[in-house]
């Protein structure tokens, strides 16, 4: 029966990729399962060093990648699954992939799998993972979860009856932090310890209020959305100390450099991505590692040259001119994008392409908390695009944009040029695309990502 | 003469999910740019707020727990803003907000959430949500304020709102409060598709984010014209403001509204 099973999932995998029906990595496992329904747990528990499960709203796919890419590094051979397709289908094609048609011969020994929020309960029930990594808890996709809370309760509940299994949870975020109560194993948190960076932006702030009573949080720091060094003066509930934390952080439109203190050793970090968002990608995959029992050489080393994930940011080259593309999906990631990119405090160009397909979230409203009123945007350009472009030039509009610095082209391609056309030489220009807008950018233009390194070292020599 | 609006923005931060802020920057811009002054003054637990000087009450849509967390503090207010909607201010509630403007919001967990009854409404949990881009023809609603009020922005015979749903939350019209509308496509109060919203005097509430009023520019104008009514004894006449975006906003949402599917989970 489950050489039936991999067998099927693999013709299936043959034949999408051979009709390009699709990449081939969800339909063999939909019908590998339909065959076997325990062929993914009895898969997962043939890896000798288990399975690390990641999830959370923003960072998991980057989150994911830099900790595939530190376990490889440490001598791990590593599954996971890369394409984007993080439903439990997508992980059954993985492992059918990894494993001859015999069922036998698993070349991995440890697997890093992406799960959606929504799927936890599946996930860990089919993978039985070693630990569970919660990176953070924004309000997205909204119309696909319902709401927020109901998310955590999810998630939590799919922690239960796990004793062997390590939770590692934000403690920056009070809504991640309060799901140790599920866990039946050990917690360990991982959380940023710096003066530098609080940030006064209003909105996107998605958990203010205490989870266990209600009272208003206090933050002593606040860093990003909701996140930050926060407590309860009504019932003491506070944020736990990390195991793992981040200081010192200076970000800028490239690079981001920190200090990463691990139990046993502090690491000098200069990545070549930018964003608070992305150092806290790092400190989450730094401590997964750390849980696994990875050193400091390979944590060091691979975040010194990791990128971002698969159109999280890319740059492309349009009529000669160079735009760098950071995806955007909800209000707290298009914040962190826009601070990324103003750090510098320089007017910029920026195309804002919406689109309201199923995987970018049906639901536009969200745009209306991106803080535009916060960044100093004044004296940039703006080209809104997509689906949804008109409500993404409203936005420009009602935030103050002057009407000759904001223009609205609907077709996604003209959009992209007439951003290229407004560029000097030289000069970079910024566009935050929702998903399938990303996907259509990539599939029109030439991406050059491998030049993103090195626009990190130029920046560095210039500053 | 300088004219000014003042709103009360009820829980800011409890109640604002689904980017409703979007509404209170509607109405400011599209005060500011006619140089009417725009003042806010934010609601939160515990603050002690004397209402007599509010032209608009607002509040925004929450979570589950964003109203019970408020319920106890909006209770304490129920008497002065059921007088002062009684006595036509203006106001708009969205989802949440909406709900707890009505008598009652029963929960899934069969929890009794109270409201203030400025409409005669009450909210039961459905088992399914409802989520999708709304179209709401508020002409019935439009002719009756007409009358009343003389404004230019509700000569407009065939008025729509256009949003987007997500509620669990059914919301049933007692005879003293009227629908807002009748959905032209999405589920509205009950999930059926019949009508949407709930109007009394001068207040208005409405599932429909999106945000509301950016993209519905007529509503925040009849709002604004009202609110000035209001403050100044008589009708003041309101510019007129270039509105070809909102418009081509409005259109966007109504076609995507017939394309994209809607979601019942
Ligand atoms: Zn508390």
């Amino acid at each position: 029966m489950k050489f039936l099973a991999i067998l099927v999932g693999k013709l299936a995998a043959l034949a999408t990729r051979l009709t390009k029906t699709g990449s081939g990595t969800t339909l063999p496992g939909l019908m590998a399962e339909k065959i076997e329904p325990q062929i993914i747990r009895k898969i997962a528990e043939r890896l000798k060093y288990g399975v690390i499960v990641v999830t959370g709203t923003n960072g998991k796919t980057t989150t994911s990648k830099m900790l595939v890419e530190i376990l490889s590094e440490e001598g791990y051979t590593v599954l996971h699954n890369p394409s984007g397709s993080n439903l439990t289908r997508g992980i059954a094609s993985a492992l059918i992939h990894s494993v001859n048609i015999f069922g036998t011969g698993l070349e991995a020994d440890i697997a890093v799998f992406e799960v959606d929020e929504a799927t936890m309960p599946e996930a860990t029930t089919k993978l039985r993972p070693r630990a569970v990594l919660l990176t953070n808890l924004f309000r997205d996709q909204l119309d696909r979860y319902g709401e927020l809370d109901k998310t955590a309760a999810i998630i939590g509940n799919s922690l239960r009856g796990f004793s062997e299994m390590t939770t590692i949870l934000n403690a920056d975020d009070p809504l991640v932090s309060s799901l140790a109560k599920y866990s039946e194993g050990e917690v360990v948190y991982f959380g940023v310890e710096d003066q530098g960076i609080t940030t006064d932006s209003g909105l996107a702030m998605d958990s203010k209020d205490c989870i266990a009573c209600g009272h208003e949080l206090v933050y002593e720091e606040r860093y990003l959305g909701h996140l930050g060094k926060w407590h309860c003066e009504n019932c003491k509930e506070k944020r736990q100390k990390p195991l793992v934390s981040a200081s010192s952080i200076k970000v800028s439109p490239f690079v981001s450099k920190f200090e990463l203190a691990l139990p046993k050793e502090n690491l000098k970090v200069e990545m070549p991505i930018p964003g608070l968002y992305n150092v806290y990608n790092a400190l989450a995959a730094a401590t997964a590692a750390t849980v696994t029992g990875v050193g400091a050489p390979a944590i060091s080393h691979t975040l010194r040259n990791c990128e971002a994930a698969f159109g999280r940011m890319e740059l492309i080259e349009v009529e000669g001119k160079k735009i760098m593309v950071l995806l955007i999906k909800n209000p707290t990631g298009a914040n962190q994008a826009l601070s990324a990119i103003y750090s510098d405090g320089k007017p910029k160009k920026v195309g804002l392409f919406l689109n309201d397909n199923f995987a970018d979230g049906t639901d536009v409203s969200w745009i209306w908390d991106i803080d535009f009123e916060y960044f100093k945007i004044a004296g940039s350009e703006f080209v809104a695009s997509g689906i949804r472009g008109e409500d993404m030039a409203l936005r420009l509009k009602y935030a103050g944009v002057d009407k000759k610095n904001y223009k609205l082209e609907k077709d996604i391609n003209l959009a992209t040029k007439e951003l290229a056309k407004k560029l000097k030489k030289d000069e970079i220009g910024y566009l935050l695309p929702t998903y399938t807008a990303m996907i259509e950018i990539r599939n029109n233009f030439t991406v050059k990502s491998d030049e993103l390194c090195n626009m990190g070292k130029v920046t560095k020599r210039g500053l | 003469m300088s004219y000014k609006v003042k709103l009360y923005h009820l829980y800011p931060d409890a109640m604002n999910l689904y980017g409703d802020m979007g509404n209170v920057i509607a109405l400011a811009k599209r005060c500011q740019w006619r140089d009417i002054e725009f003042e806010v003054v934010d609601v939160k637990i515990g603050d002690s707020v004397d209402f007599s000087d509010a032209d608009i009450i607002y509040m925004g849509g929450g979570q589950d727990r964003g109203q019970k967390i408020i319920q106890n503090d909006l209770a304490k207010r129920k008497t002065e803003i059921q007088g002062w909607i009684e006595s036509g201010v203006v106001s708009l509630t969205i989802c949440g907000g909406f709900q707890l403007f009505g008598k009652y919001f029963k929960t899934a967990e069969g929890e009794e959430i109270r409201g203030i009854e400025v409409f005669d409404t009450v909210t039961t949990a459905g088992d399914k949500r409802l989520i999708g881009n709304v179209v709401v023809d508020v002409s019935a609603a439009t002719a009756k304020w007409a009358q009343k009020f003389r404004f230019k922005n509700l000569e407009n015979p065939t008025a729509t709102l256009v949003g987007f749903e997500n509620h669990s939350g059914l919301t049933k019209l007692g005879p003293n409060t009227e629908p807002l509308g009748t959905v032209v496509s999405g589920y509205g109060n009950l999930g059926d598709g019949g009508y949407e919203g709930g109007w009394y005097k001068n207040a208005i509430g409405t599932y429909l984010h999106g945000s509301l009023l950016p993209k519905n520019p007529w509503l925040a104008d009849h709002m604004i014209a009202v609110a000035l009514m209001n403050r100044y004894g008589s009708p003041i006449p309101l510019d007129n403001l270039d509105d070809k975006l909102e418009e081509a906003a409005h259109k966007a949402a109504i076609e995507r509204a017939k394309t994209a599917k809607t979601l019942s989970i």
